[in-house]
């Protein structure tokens, strides 16, 4: 059973790497006998010939340090508030109900229209990407803790309280705990909206960044160039959704079952 | 134990539980109220083991909430040790069906949450924790997580956890119906063995007529919604208590099986 399942597993690996160098090769025919415009398009060949310019100068690793600064301290800062302000919404019905509205306007707004004001109000430079980053997780992470508490199972609550519990015991030993599952799932889901907001920052007014970069290489049509910004970007993205997965299984060791 | 305490002060011949005249109706002030549950009273002595039977949603579950405090009654009052409850009564052990182990949490920290909510030092509650795990055949399993354990063996880690913080009454809901035969039988003998050896009381809620009769020295028969104590009956078996399959081979075993199951009135659906 588990040699099958890891001859599976070895197959599908062939499939996907033969699925992309397939695409890759039909994308450099094309371009290379002209079928394709390699000015419109690129081709594979100079987006990894940009790729080895941007190594050698430097720009990619600090391009993608910058981006991936501002995408952590966002994730970060927007998941604590949006998990603080979730959970703690179930301790009070009430300010549950009166903060609704609110939340919902809130999570309507395109973060995009929001870029201006954060440029204005934050400057130029790495703090307003933060806030972008911020604003696409907050909400976000606000829902979905606020979900997770307020699943948690009435006979769950009702064995607490038979067993004494206070309130602050069934938020500290059943609440927070049980909405772990939930805020987990938003991570896997917030750190992708954290690089979206960061790169939209950075296209609204940029010094540095992969934003920066994929934003100047557009305006002066160098394609391959802004290709070559794409995959580093895509590769930041697996980099950071690779590392929240473990931490995810780190910090709920009952989840692996052997 | 301020049970035990209260217990003393009370004096002997004062039940642990008692209810009087309790009903509940819900949705009172809507137009269709219903009446869940309609004057029930009886009481529950010390060292006893009570079952309550009755048919499919009559009102059982709803009861037992009453009893907890869980929900507030209509009209009526329970009394624990003499003093009408207020709340949740401290000294009560409360078990359902769905074992409800926090997923996260060892075996031995299942066991243990009730101490820890009460504040008693680490040291003393693992021990106690260890003691119990032993006695319900769970040595050796402290540190695994419920996934990793059978429905069985889930099972016994909420008993010992219901019995964790020394309570001197329990409340049960229908705590082994999820188990098959053979895990019931044994599961059911030991938390006999347990509950009589320390003159616990235990009030069992259940649908399964030859596990209310095999377990108790009393049966309370309730009738459909709203539901009412039907008929009770006085369960007297030779030999072993603390042993179900001893209970099955006392003749009147059947006779009482067969007597409460024409009480229920268990109409076809």
């Amino acid at each position: 059973m588990r040699r099958y399942r890891l001859r599976e597993t070895a197959l599908i690996l062939v499939c996907q790497i033969g699925l992309l160098a397939g695409l890759l090769a039909a994308w450099e025919y094309a371009t290379s006998s002209s079928k394709l415009s390699a000015f419109l398009f690129g081709s594979p060949s100079a987006i990894f010939g940009f790729l080895v310019q941007m190594w050698n100068d430097g720009s990619l690793i600090h391009d993608t340090y910058v981006t991936g600064l501002e995408t952590v301290l966002g994730f970060l800062l927007g998941n604590v508030i949006g998990t603080v302000l979730g959970l703690s919404l179930w301790y009070s019905r009430f300010l549950a109900r009166v903060m609704q509205p609110f939340i919902i306007a809130l999570g309507s707004i395109p973060i995009i229209a929001l870029a201006p004001i954060m440029i204005i109000w934050f400057g130029t430079d790495l703090a307003s990407k933060v806030a972008m980053a911020t604003l696409s997780v907050v909400v976000v992470a606000l829902v979905t803790s606020y979900k997770g508490a307020m699943n948690v199972d009435q006979d769950q609550i009702n064995l607490m309280r038979t067993l004494g519990a206070a309130k602050r015991h069934i938020f500290t030993k059943l609440v927070v705990p049980s909405s772990l599952g939930d805020i987990f799932a938003g991570f896997k889901l917030t750190v992708g909206f954290a690089l979206i907001g960061a790169i939209i920052g950075e296209f609204m007014s940029s010094k540095e960044g992969l934003g920066h970069a994929i934003f100047k290489a557009g305006s002066l049509y160098v394609i391959p160039k802004v290709f070559a910004a794409l995959v580093a970007t895509i590769a930041l993205a697996l980099v950071l959704s690779f590392i929240v997965g473990r931490i995810e299984r780190l910090l709920t060791p009952w989840r692996q079952v052997p | 134990m301020p049970s035990s305490a209260l217990a003393v002060a009370a004096g002997h011949d004062v039940p642990p539980l008692r209810a009087e005249a309790l009903r509940k109706v819900f949705g009172e002030e809507d137009e269709n109220p219903v009446e869940v549950v309609g004057d029930i009273s009886f009481a529950l002595a010390e060292g006893e083991i009570v079952s309550i039977v009755g048919p499919s949603g009559c009102g059982k579950t709803t009861l037992l909430n009453l009893l907890c405090g869980l929900i507030p009654a209509t009209s009526g009052t329970v009394h624990w040790y003499g003093q009408p409850a207020a709340g949740t009564p401290k000294a009560v052990g409360y078990m359902l069906q769905k074992d409800l182990l926090l997923p996260w949490r060892t075996a031995l920290d299942n066991v243990t949450l009730g101490l820890e909510i009460r504040g008693v030092p680490d040291g003393v509650r693992r021990q106690r924790a260890h003691v119990l795990l032993d006695q319900l055949g769970l040595h050796g399993f402290a540190d695994h997580y419920p996934a990793t354990l059978s429905g069985g063996m889930r099972q016994r880690v909420a008993l010992a956890r219901t019995l964790a913080h020394d309570p001197h009454v329990l409340l049960l809901d229908e705590p082994f119906a999820a188990l098959d035969f053979q895990t019931k039988l044994l599961i059911e003998s030991d938390t006999a063995r347990l509950v009589r050896k320390e003159r616990r009381a235990m009030l069992l809620i259940t649908h399964d007529i030859e596990e209310a009769v095999s377990m108790s020295d009393r049966v309370l028969v309730l009738s459909h919604r709203p539901t009412q104590v039907k008929s009770v009956y006085t369960i007297e078996l030779e030999g072993d208590r603390m042993d179900m399959m001893a209970a099955r081979h006392d003749p009147r075993f059947g006779d009482y099986v067969a007597a409460i199951w024409g009480d229920l009135e268990i109409r076809p659906q």
